[in-house]
């Protein structure tokens, strides 16, 4: 690279420093995502809306303090059976065809969402917990 | 180098980092942050910074990110740009210039690549004011390492290809 004259520089083939420097960055993202994860698992959701057929069907509150419970959502066109749990919401058995919206799984943190299409079952995770989120009260 | 082969050089330099953003624009964004791309503009900079020096690359990327916001219309993402390409291209020329022994032009890139997208989040957080965006932080960091490599090997190819041409004798 000698013939890099004055105010050039040669750019070089790869140093261990940037070996370093890429390791050091991805370690930077991991630590970050840990970071991010744990601050979001302490923001989880206070509150499920229900809607069938664009139509918001039920309203339940999910959080530490609540009840674990089982009930039945009566769809558009078959049923799915909610159930909470530990502060999480899932839908454990429906009587459609293709059960996507039991492979879902737990919901938990705002702005979740499972979906039953042919049922037209929409579960919305909102809010947070602590209240400053839209709702202030749930009742039941 | 005289002035006209400095405009003129500078003026190339300008126009290849547009091009790439443009071609750049045609991709389908990566994440749903405004602002957040692969970055290929910075093979310009550092194009300019292993060519002609700290100034240039200064010069090519502060008219890059202006022209190309205007260029787009959108005022926001000449911010977003603008603030992100001069605090990366100031650390590039820091490590450029002051770790020569440890970082060859990979180890300059990827630094510039992060600290694009890691200044371009905070730039971005200033405006919305939503902390919800740091969500993005380990994405827009991990993104960056295989950006940030390419535009290292792709501008040592070119840096390396122009070394005969005497750019700024005569």
């Amino acid at each position: 690279m000698s013939h890099f004259t004055r105010g050039r520089k040669a750019p070089g083939w790869i140093k261990a420093g940037d070996v370093v420097l890429v390791l050091l960055v991805l370690a930077a993202a991991g630590v970050s995502m840990f970071m991010v994860s744990r601050a979001n698992a302490s923001e989880k959701g206070s509150l499920a809306v229900i809607e069938v057929n664009g139509h918001e069907a039920m309203r339940i509150a999910l959080g530490s303090g609540q009840p674990d419970r089982k009930f039945l959502i009566h769809g558009f066109t078959g049923v799915n059976t909610v159930e909470v749990k530990d502060g999480r919401l899932r839908i454990s058995n429906a009587d459609c065809r293709d059960k996507v919206c039991i492979g879902m799984g737990w919901i938990d943190s705002p702005g979740k969402t499972i979906v039953c299409l042919p049922h037209r079952v929409v579960i919305r995770v909102t809010g947070k917990r602590g209240g400053k989120g839209k709702v202030d009260t749930v009742t039941e | 180098m005289t002035g006209t082969r400095r405009v003129t050089n500078l003026a190339l330099l300008v126009s290849v980092g547009l091009v790439l953003s443009i071609i750049e624009s045609t991709f389908p964004p990566l994440l749903p942050v405004p602002g957040a791309k692969l970055g290929l503009a910075n093979i310009a900079t550092v194009i300019a910074l292993y060519l002609f020096g700290a100034g240039m690359a200064l010069e090519v990327t502060i008219l890059r990110s202006l022209i190309g916001g205007l260029l787009r219309g959108s005022v926001v993402g000449l911010f977003l740009s603008f603030s992100g390409g001069l605090v990366s291209t100031l650390v590039m020329i820091a490590i450029f210039a002051l770790f020569d022994g440890t970082f060859s032009v990979i180890g300059v890139s990827v630094t510039g690549a992060v600290t694009f997208n890691v200044v371009q989040l905070l730039a971005a957080y200033l405006l919305v004011r939503n902390a919800a965006l740091f969500y993005y932080l380990p994405y827009l960091i991990l993104i960056a390492v295989p950006t940030g490599l390419f535009v290292g090997f792709a501008s040592r190819r070119v840096t390396l290809s122009l070394e005969g041409l005497s750019l700024q004798s005569r």
